[in-house]
């Protein structure tokens, strides 16, 4: 952890099992994680690694099984259930893969929606961070009328509506092409240090890397040090060297995450080579 | 109204309008139906309701004004003069007659040959006016020797004015005045002197009923149940009960059925508003998921869906309610015995069931709601 800042996420000794008995499935096996002001943190990892349930569990809509789990201060653990939709709408701004907007409202709606009075939103304030985004020309625009770059750039508005602390992000740029993703990736990282935010990102996406300030590798529900990582140069997915099927070509090793990026290494080498 | 609810409704024309057309079928049925069933209701019952009479004597098993197969011999009649609870009598003969001829000599050739019509014919006391027309609209309201005076709803049914003519039971009568308040949608009232109609019908010496007007203070109630006590093969009534059981008589079998229909018009705004709003809230259900995800409680979301259904359900009532009195007027103008009183007690009895229609609709999909997962927002 950080020696000198109060972290906004903090995770200690986490376990979450689903099921009991013989048929108890463990996805997060006593983690500890935090995130701090200004930092962004990617959370990276294969499939079935315990990403979602971690995010989720963060996110306030999930309660551990064990362990703490804090929040601007507060121990979502221990809050009330009734409460945990409040804490979920004020302290955290969530971006999802699919953007996730309504589609019956504007942009200017879906963010205005979201916002807690309490938290100083209003109409105006939902306006002043369409701009921010870029988005000042698509402010009455219904979703459908927005490309993913724009839908993606509102969500980050609506989750930045009340003035989170922590943004927590699923595969941000996964439905974005690679110019409007390295855009968005720069605005997050703009965001977590202009706006002292934490932002935690689960992803594959390797551009990412270049933002983070932190990356974690999540595997088999444990947060792994030291673990060596590559890209997969069929599918761009960040992947562990240890046990990834692999090949040799032209004097260079390439590592894939599956045996169907291997396959398709196999029959047009050269194209992917060279990425 | 929330944000989400209006847009979400609105957004989507053809499910609105769907759905509202589904809750406007519903309350057009139950409120025209409802409305149909007061109009005959007020129709059956409104001439004994409005006449100036308090006490209906007939004999013995005598239910009702229009079916009464009621015979009164007058012979110790003028017995009742002495009583002094009796402010004033007369004997009245109420016959239905079908197949009457009405001739219009004023016409043309062809015209003034005429046609048939079937009536209540009614012997009163024009000097004393007990169950006389309630209200003349033209003419004189006393009918002398060969005249009468018909119902409006039956002149302008028939088309008949004063002067014509009009014969039944062998005898020729002029028309001498057209009344209001005779209407019994099936049949209306034609009125003769007693006399007239004693003749025509050969009840010289006989009445169908008896009817009184009571001195000040005395309480009918009381007065019918010691008439039937004195005379026990006489049945007497009070204005209200004698109304109540003609109502009963006419329209008692058509209120089950009714009520079956009336249920079924219920059943079918249900269901069309019901599955468009379920079907639009299972086709919401990822945004609803969103919703939660970023932090609106399931209260919101019941919010959602009953404000929906409950802005559908009073929109559909409007146009429902709309559509009633419209088609009410236009098929009176068609059939005179379409006859419909929309009457407000009623409107807000059909906006309860409009709610409460709405409210149930909205019921189903709202326990869908409470299943939602928010982690599923995170799927993609």
């Amino acid at each position: 952890m950080s020696d000198n800042a109060t972290p906004v996420l903090e995770m200690v000794n986490v376990v979450k099992t689903y099921g009991a008995g013989d048929n108890a499935v463990t996805a997060l096996k006593d983690i500890d994680f935090y995130a701090n002001p200004g930092e962004v943190v990617l959370v990276m990892g294969p499939s079935g690694a315990g990403k979602s349930t971690f995010l989720t569990i963060a996110g306030a809509l999930l309660k551990p099984t064990s362990g703490s789990v804090t929040v601007s201060g507060i121990n979502i653990v221990e809050a009330n259930e009734r409460d945990l939709p409040d804490i979920r709408r004020e302290r955290i701004g969530f971006v999802f893969q699919s953007f996730n907007l309504l589609e019956a409202l504007t942009a200017t709606e879906n963010v205005t929606l979201v916002m807690s009075e309490s938290r100083g939103g209003s109409p105006h304030r939902a306006r002043e961070l369409l701009n921010m985004m870029g988005l000042s020309h698509r402010l009455k625009s219904l979703p459908k009328n927005l490309s993913g770059g724009e839908k993606q750039r509102v969500a980050i508005a609506r989750a930045l509506a009340n003035n989170p602390d922590l943004i927590l992000a699923d595969e941000p740029t996964a439905n974005l092409d690679a110019k409007r993703g390295r855009e968005f990736m720069l605005l997050l990282k703009q965001i977590a240090v202009e706006m002292q935010k934490a932002v935690v990102i689960v992803t594959h996406d390797h551009r990412m890397r270049e933002i983070a300030s932190r990356i974690v590798w999540l595997e088999d529900g444990t947060f792994r040090v030291d673990v060596a990582t590559t890209k997969d140069p069929v599918c761009n997915r960040v992947i562990e060297l240890e046990g990834a099927p692999n090949l040799e070509y032209e004097a260079l090793r390439f590592y894939f995450c599956s045996d169907a990026c291997k396959v398709l290494f196999e029959k047009e080498p050269m194209r992917y080579a060279g990425t | 109204m929330l944000l989400v609810a209006r847009k979400n409704l609105f957004s989507e024309r053809t499910r609105l309008a769907i759905s509202v057309g589904g809750v406007a079928l519903s309350v057009f049925l139950i409120s025209l139906l409802l409305s149909l069933y007061r109009g005959w209701d007020e129709k059956v019952g409104g001439f004994v309701e409005k006449t100036n009479v308090d006490i209906w004597v007939g004999s013995t098993g005598t239910n009702d004004f229009l079916t009464a197969a009621s015979i009164i011999p007058l012979d110790n009649s003028n017995l009742l003069d002495a009583i002094p609870e009796i402010k004033a009598w007369s004997p009245l003969i109420v016959r239905p007659m079908t197949g009457v001829k009405v001739e219009f000599p004023e016409r043309s050739d062809k015209e003034a040959e005429g046609t048939k019509m079937d009536m209540h014919l009614i012997g009163f006391d024009p000097e004393k006016g007990l169950a006389g027309p309630i209200k003349m609209v033209e003419g004189n309201g006393k009918p002398g020797p060969n005249e009468v005076i018909v119902d409006e709803a039956l002149a302008s049914h028939y088309g008949i004015n004063l002067n014509d003519i009009i014969s039944a039971g062998g005898k020729r009568w002029t028309v001498s005045g057209i009344s209001e308040g005779g209407d019994f949608v099936a049949s209306q009232t034609v009125f003769v002197s007693l006399k007239q109609a004693q003749t025509a019908l050969q009840m010289e010496g006989l009445a169908t009923f008896i009817v009184m007007q009571l001195a000040d203070g005395v309480d009918p109630d009381e007065f019918a149940a010691e008439a039937e006590t004195q005379v026990p093969q006489a049945a007497a009534f009070t204005k209200a009960e004698f109304t109540e059981s003609t109502r009963d008589v006419v329209l008692g079998d058509i209120l089950p059925i009714l009520s079956i229909v009336l249920a079924l018009a219920f059943i079918v705004g249900l269901a069309v508003s019901g599955l468009t709003i379920y079907t639009a809230t299972i086709e919401k259900g990822r945004e609803y998921g969103i919703i939660k995800a970023v932090g609106f409680k399931n209260t919101y979301l019941y919010r959602l869906v009953f404000e929906q259904a409950l802005v559908t359900g009073a929109l559909g009532f409007v146009i429902g309610v709309s559509l009633t009195l419209a088609f009410g007027r236009l098929a009176a103008d068609q059939v005179p015995q379409f006859v419909t009183l929309v009457r407000w007690q009623d409107l807000l009895v059909v906006f309860g069931a409009t709610i409460v229609m709405s409210l149930a609709a909205g019921y189903v999909p709202v326990r869908r709601l409470a299943a939602i997962d928010p982690v599923e927002a995170f799927k993609a």
